[in-house]
């Protein structure tokens, strides 16, 4: 082998662990589901084929754009949800906050829950949003509500409201890392120049947080975009995202062909967004010298 | 034999996670089933007397089934499909033929069962029949004063927020009977239309559609769904055992019925305790052990009759050939399955 040498052993040890781990999990599998997309489904299974059938039925059938719409919706609110909870969160931490020891308590606060299983974490919000839930019951109990409403599980409210909880951490850990990198005296210099705090944040802690905000963006989207458990757990007949109607594809209807189909759109969906939150960061960032 | 790389890869993982546990055994059979057909009320004393030591895995649908198998790994021995399913394992190649000479109790089972084409192709037999029953309906009696008779009560605006329907294909079954088309397997596309807008329609009503038998236990006892269809005697009793009164019944559009055979997934490396198992299952010990566990009907009524009391052999229609005639047994659907499964997947996707 030309310009091998003995002494790059071990640095390429090191780095084919995880080159292998990712061909063999990531490269192969995504082959393999490409390959299937142009299956085609006959009974009792599927066999090989090359044609485009399968993606042509995803845009032809109403169905499936109904369902990626309904799923790019329910993300969307998710982030936006998400964002209004955690910016002032993350603001409030980082300028607000003066103990450090009150800012890492409340910050752990909100990261801890991740520790927690997420089939228990969006198991629990059945228990508060269900007709005889521990919600229902208090607003019965204080004489809000007459009787129990049926409006808080089973829908998109509290699907929306499930995810949100779940991928919060998400979206605080960004912009929690952008707004404290911050330097402290741009700030100070927008007050002695007589800008109102407000005008502060809009014109100068706002534009140096956004790629923070961006990243958080991009995961709490992406992450709802690919989930299939909430829907399951509290969402009700007209919840049904993108994801379980692939994995039924891959099971009820034992479709493969389609299923992957279904999964390399679900695919290049999200890659389009990562590709495009990057470029918007790169474009955003504001150079502190 | 070639070895790949990735077989290696996972040999040698295999090795290392597994050998623990069934390999002590003398023998093991691995089993792909529905909850309580591997209930440890019999299934130990099996374990003790035949050596085989028992794996359960379990599905909460027949669709189940043939995923499982197609990725392939050869990790089940036997499996248990319902009638509408048991056909496509035998026309996908999942499974192997069946002995019914090693099976001491096969002519005990009912004819109708042996006899039946979901698990017999061209003159050979793939399947042992074991549990049946009917998917009935359920209500909570506390919620109705007048029982509801008719499967219209599941689209009836004064219990809006308060149904809830199989997350299956049946779901199709259902609507199609309702709108008065009772050849519920042979739809033609026009008629599967109709069940599917009739299904959209009735969205606004439903609280959830569900997925697993655990899952309508846990929407009943939440107060969440006062009606629904169900498989009869099984979670009926656990909703009762919970303190809510619910009541099963027969619409009068009938209601399907189901039969789950045994089959032998094929190439299976543990034949002897396949068929040991096999035995005791269509025995009085497997019969009347899931008679006991899920309350379903039992397939050879020879030997149920020695282990029931008279009360449950007649609760579970055992000596009632008619009742069993008059459900619609479920059928293989063969190609007209995707037509099924697009339209309920239509369902779900809609707004």
């Amino acid at each position: 082998m030309k310009g091998f040498r003995l002494d790059r052993l071990p640095g390429l040890a090191v780095l084919s662990a995880p080159l292998v781990w990712a061909v063999l999990f990531l490269f192969i599998p995504y082959l393999i589901i490409f390959t299937y997309s142009f299956w085609l489904k006959k009974y009792p299974t599927f066999i090989p084929a090359f044609q485009f059938g399968n993606y042509a039925q995803i845009f032809a059938d109403p169905q499936y754009y109904q369902v990626l719409l309904r799923t790019g919706k329910i993300a969307l609110m998710v982030t936006g949800l998400s964002l209004l909870l955690a910016y002032p969160f993350a603001y409030f931490l980082v300028f607000k906050v003066k103990s450090s020891r009150v800012r890492s308590l409340l910050y752990m606060a909100v990261i801890a829950p991740l520790w927690v299983s997420y089939l228990l974490r969006a198991y629990i919000w059945k228990t508060i949003l269900g007709s005889e839930g521990v919600l229902n019951s208090f607003l019965v109990w204080t004489g809000i509500l007459s009787a129990p409403t049926d409006l808080l599980l089973y829908n998109q409210f509290s699907m929306v409201v499930t995810l949100t909880y779940i991928f919060i951490p998400f979206m605080v850990m960004p912009i929690f890392t952008a707004l404290e990198k911050i330097p402290r005296n741009l700030v100070e210099a927008a007050g002695d120049l007589g800008v109102p705090p407000w005008g502060t944040l809009a014109k100068v802690i706002w534009p140096l947080s956004l790629p923070g905000v961006i990243a958080g963006a991009t995961f709490t989207f992406c992450l709802t975009f690919g989930d299939f458990i909430a829907p399951m757990l509290v969402g009700g007949p007209d919840g049904v995202m993108i994801a379980n109607v692939i994995t039924s594809q891959y099971g009820a209807a034992l479709n493969w062909p389609l299923g992957s189909a279904l999964a390399v759109v679900l695919l290049i969906i999200v890659l389009v967004i990562i590709e495009l939150s990057d470029r918007l960061q790169r474009k955003d960032r504001i150079g502190l010298g | 034999m070639k070895t790949t790389f990735v077989g290696k890869m996972s040999a040698a993982l295999v090795a290392l996670g597994l050998t623990a546990g069934p390999a002590f055994a003398d023998g093991q059979v691995n089993i792909l089933t529905w909850e309580g057909y591997a209930d440890p009320s019999f299934i130990k004393q099996f374990e003790t007397e035949s050596g085989c030591k028992v794996s359960a895995t379990y599905v909460g649908s027949n669709d189940d089934f043939a995923p499982k198998l197609a990725a392939g790994g050869s990790v089940y021995d036997i499996i248990t499909p319902s009638l509408d399913t048991t056909y496509t394992m035998v026309d996908a190649g999942f499974v192997e033929p069946l002995d019914t000479s090693k099976i001491t109790e096969w002519n005990n089972i009912y004819e109708k069962f042996r006899k039946s084409a979901g698990i017999n192709k061209d003159g050979v037999t793939y399947g042992m029949p074991y549990a049946w029953g009917a998917i009935a309906f359920m209500y909570r009696v506390d919620k109705f004063p007048t029982p509801p008779t008719s499967i219209a009560d599941l689209w009836n605006e004064q219990y809006k927020g308060k149904v809830s329907l199989w997350d299956d294909k049946s779901a199709i079954y259902v609507a199609a009977r309702l709108e008065g088309n009772t050849n519920i397997y042979e739809l033609n596309d026009a008629q599967i239309e109709q069940a599917k807008q009739k299904l959209i329609a009735q969205k606004p009503l439903i609280r959830k559609y569900w997925a697993t038998a655990g899952e309508l236990v846990d929407l009943y006892v939440a107060g969440e769904v006062w009606i629904s269809n169900t498989w009869a005697g099984y979670q009926s009793a656990q909703i009762k055992a919970k303190g809510i009164d619910v009541k099963e019944f027969i619409p009068k559009e009938n209601a399907e019925g189901w039969l789950d055979s045994w089959m032998i997934v094929k190439d299976t490396p543990n034949k002897d305790c396949v068929y040991k198992f096999l035995n005791m299952q269509s025995s009085e010990l497997g019969q009347c052990g899931v008679a006991n566990v899920n309350g379903y009907s039992a397939a050879n009524p020879i030997a149920a009759k020695k282990c029931m009391k008279p009360e449950q052999y007649d609760a579970l229609h055992q000596d009632d050939p008619a009742y069993l005639d008059s459900l619609m047994l479920w059928r293989n659907l063969g190609a007209r399955l995707e037509a099924y499964t697009n339209a309920w997947n239509a369902v779900k996707a809609a707004n």
